[in-house]
């Protein structure tokens, strides 16, 4: 079997994801992410208590315990298990799905904060952010999950929406956590976007598609992408299917001028490790092969010998049994 | 000692011995297959398996002239065996037909 890197790590982020509640929870979630909200309260509360007096103005005091908290409790577990999980893997979850964990100061504040935003992938149109998906070129397969998809999109840093469909372009509004009510244009949407980078990520970017037109330029690089594919299922032939990287020039302007060439050399060398594990698998089959023929021959060459040996005893006791009764027929007839 | 045959002593020991010494050499052989193919490990139950298929995948047609002669043979055996106890039961007989002459 091929090598896959991207699918093994889609594997690494459905495990993660396993810690988070079920979709079909939404509804009871729903009312679990507005009990959280209290729940944030009183901790900025208690976090005013410990060592933070100017936080005692947003809130007065603890709640009591409303009936919304009671009705959610078999929805807890899983909130639970969220809240049980370290610091460092809260703030690794909340940067898989696009959330800046430094912008959430308390445990309580990004664990809701992590539920907000599995309720707003939960709300997304699928065939939208399959739409990113195809225009961003990542590799994905064609049945994944929302969430494994929000991962994907939340990755992409390109700022060219050329192509992008207005419902593409609302997912990755809404994933890049601007407020969009749904009816904007596909400029409105595509200035919000560029509204939102910043005047000097832009600059910055600007100069990494500089960097990236000379190394393109410089290693000649003229291939045009082709049509986008998805990953294949488990049964599929991977090489049959897989997507075509992007080019040089946008992965440096993407990732940087190192990064882009790393992340280069590194699709480079999985390519030539597949074809490796290809010969190499090749090669263990015909081993197999010529280790199933020899087997064969020497079990018929077994078989062959024991029938033979069956055959001498018998031809030995058949020529006893005769001498035998030659034997007893001299005998009776007094002939010795 | 008139009646002491030494073809017959021969004969009788020496198929006794053969038949010992074959069904002990089996049983040893069947058992410790037995004990090497009833592993519950993964490999084991692969090799079972494989093995299974190569029995399977044994073709009659190459050995049908071997097995043939192997059959004729036991009916030979079994025959002459037959024709031996007559051939004692005649044995026996015959002393007592020629004590009165």
């Amino acid at each position: 079997m091929p090598f896959e890197p991207a699918i093994m790590a889609n594997d690494e982020s459905k495990t993660e994801m396993k810690m988070l509640p079920e979709p079909a929870e939404a509804e009871i979630a729903r009312e679990n992410a507005a009990a959280m909200a209290s729940a944030v309260g009183v901790g900025r509360a208690g976090s005013h208590v410990l060592g933070q007096p100017g936080a005692a103005r947003i809130v007065p005091s603890a709640p009591p315990p409303t009936p919304a908290v009671e009705r959610a409790a078999p929805a807890h577990a899983p909130m639970r298990q969220l809240q049980d999980l370290p610091r460092d893997e809260l703030d690794h979850l909340a940067a898989e799905y696009g959330l800046d964990p430094a912008e959430h100061a308390t445990r309580q504040a990004l664990v809701a904060a992590l539920h907000g935003r599995r309720q707003l992938i939960a709300s997304m149109d699928r065939l939208a952010m399959l739409d990113v998906v195809k225009w961003a070129r990542r590799p994905v397969p064609v049945n994944a999950s929302k969430e494994q998809l929000a991962i994907e999109i939340v990755r992409i840093k390109t700022m060219r929406f050329d192509r992008l469909s207005q419902a593409g372009l609302f997912a990755l509004a809404r994933l890049r956590s601007l407020s969009v009510g749904g009816d904007e244009t596909v400029p409105e949407l595509v200035k919000m976007l560029r509204k939102q980078e910043g005047f000097f990520k832009r600059i910055n970017r600007k100069r990494r598609a500089w960097i990236g037109s000379v190394v393109s330029g410089m290693l000649g690089e003229e291939e045009r992408p082709g049509e986008y594919t998805f990953l294949p299922g488990q049964d599929a032939p991977a090489e049959e299917t897989a997507p075509r990287s992007a080019s040089i020039k946008e992965e440096i302007e993407e990732q940087g001028l190192f990064g882009g060439l790393a992340s280069r050399v590194k699709k480079t060398a999985d390519q030539y490790l597949n074809q490796k594990l290809d010969e190499i698998e090749a090669r263990i089959d015909r081993k197999l092969d010529e280790i199933d023929r020899r087997l064969a021959e020497w079990r018929d060459k077994e078989v062959a010998n024991r029938l033979r040996i069956l055959k001498i005893t018998l031809w030995a006791s058949v020529i006893v049994a005769i001498v035998g009764l030659i034997y007893s027929y001299l005998k009776i007839n007094r002939l010795f | 000692m008139d009646h002491f045959d030494l073809f017959r002593f021969f004969r009788f020991w020496l198929g006794w011995v053969v038949a010992v010494y074959a069904s002990i050499v089996t049983a040893q052989s069947l058992w410790q297959t037995w004990q090497s193919l009833t592993g519950r490990d993964r490999y084991m139950t692969m090799l079972r398996q494989y093995l299974l298929v190569h029995g399977l995948r044994l073709r009659f047609r190459a050995f049908w002239g071997d097995v043939l002669i192997c059959v004729l043979l036991g009916v030979a055996f079994v025959l002459l065996v037959h024709a031996q106890t007559m051939m004692d039961r005649i044995e026996e007989a015959m002393p007592a037909q020629s004590v009165p002459q």
